[in-house]
């Protein structure tokens, strides 16, 4: 079972920003406003405290390739949440809806992610909770 | 030169004050403190009489998190007012600090809140109970809390930490943990610096057999009017155990000296 739903869309999306605004960092650099989805190939997936970074190469307009750096909640936190170091690979295929960066640069907060077309991810709900 | 002046000052150093100096106060480390009696068998004994708060726990969500309570100025109708009651001198340190803007905390640097944001945080902490010593151990920035329940008083001219100061008693059940002696670092709520008057209180219960509250309550002659309580919820999983959190491990953000946050997305 590699599909973890979401449960209580709303709910959930004000407790994550709340918790992340008193974790570490404001949301300052992000356009809270907007949602924005990019589609590409993944490079790389950084595992890493205080925040897990999936970097997306994405075709541009102008036939090239922009490099999508993609912020997430920590791994201790997705971890605790159904999420694992191989949750996402380079050469997967990802469709991640973000709040994009305000300066206008290639990047973004993890809002959600489809992943090769069959697999959801979500910032979730503890495992233990589910 | 800058050698020979090294070399000269460890000279002096190893020697003693030099000739006539009779009337220099040397100060040095020195054994002033009577040592704490081990444990005994019945001290451990002791702990299993007490609430089991092993294990970790974490904020639920739904329940008040981050610092507590709802923001100044929107307390229910015909409840008290939430938020911190601030003197009108801190009131205005208050409104200067956030005139200025910021667009985020030094956390955004990894560096860790201090009490009393650090209890508010969304990752879990960890109870240990020994004898005469409850440790906190929690996840976020990897900090740890000491509160001595051995019957210490709290010092009279505490060092200004982050964490201040604890000592706890155990009343019927519930652990009350007070702590003075706050760094000038640490905030008494956002934007809100405190004096070093600033006492918190807090009491540890079990609400059932996993859930914990923790009421908290802040007094600061100098900022606050009256004391300022909130209360938060923890629940324990029991199938968890804590993760380590090193903020500087791959740290993209930040924010600078004028308060403008930033991020390196940089692959």
């Amino acid at each position: 079972m590699r599909i973890w739903w979401f449960r209580g869309l709303v709910i959930a999306s004000l407790a994550i920003t709340g918790a992340e605004l008193s974790a570490h960092h404001s949301f300052a650099v992000f356009d809270m406003t907007q949602e924005k989805i990019v589609t590409g190939v993944v490079s790389k997936f950084e595992w890493t405290n205080p925040h897990t970074f999936i970097f997306v190469d994405v075709p541009n307009d102008k036939g090239a390739i922009d490099s999508w750096a993609i912020e997430g909640m920590s791994p201790n936190y997705l971890g605790r949440r159904g999420w694992s170091k191989k949750s996402v690979k380079p050469g997967d295929k990802i469709t991640v809806t973000v709040r994009p960066l305000k300066d206008g640069k290639s990047g973004g907060m993890f809002v959600r992610a489809l992943l090769d077309g069959k697999t959801m991810l979500q910032t979730g709900q503890p495992a233990d909770q589910q | 030169m800058r050698y020979a002046t090294l070399a000269a000052t460890f000279v002096l150093a190893v020697s003693g004050p030099p000739e006539g100096g009779r009337d220099i106060r040397i100060v040095e480390a020195s054994a002033q403190k009577a040592a704490p009696k081990p444990p005994t068998e019945a001290d451990w004994t002791a702990i299993a009489r007490l609430p089991d708060f092993t294990g970790v726990w974490e904020i639920g969500f739904g329940a008040p998190a981050g610092r507590g309570g709802a923001p100044a100025g929107r307390g229910r109708a015909g409840g008290p007012p939430a938020g911190p009651q601030l003197t009108p001198a801190y009131a205005e340190k208050r409104r200067a600090n956030l005139a200025k803007g910021a667009e985020d905390n030094p956390t955004a640097n990894c560096l860790p809140p201090g009490m009393p944001g650090i209890m508010g945080q969304p990752y879990p902490m960890e109870f240990l109970l020994t004898p005469g010593l409850v440790t906190i151990v929690i996840e976020a920035y990897s900090q740890v809390r000491h509160i001595y329940t051995d019957g210490r008083p709290l010092p009279d001219d505490p060092d200004p930490r982050f964490f201040g100061t604890s000592v706890g008693r155990w009343d019927n059940g519930t652990l009350v943990a007070e702590t003075v002696g706050f760094s000038p670092q640490t905030d008494l709520d956002r934007g809100t610096p405190h004096s070093d008057r600033m006492r918190i209180v807090e009491r540890f219960r079990l609400a059932d057999p996993d859930t914990m509250s923790i009421e908290t309550t802040i007094t600061d002659p100098d900022a606050l009017t009256a004391p300022y309580t909130t209360t938060r919820t923890l629940r324990r999983h029991r199938t968890w155990t804590l993760a380590e959190y090193i903020c500087e491990e791959n740290n993209r953000n930040f924010v600078d000296q004028n308060g403008k946050a930033g991020i390196n997305i940089n692959k």
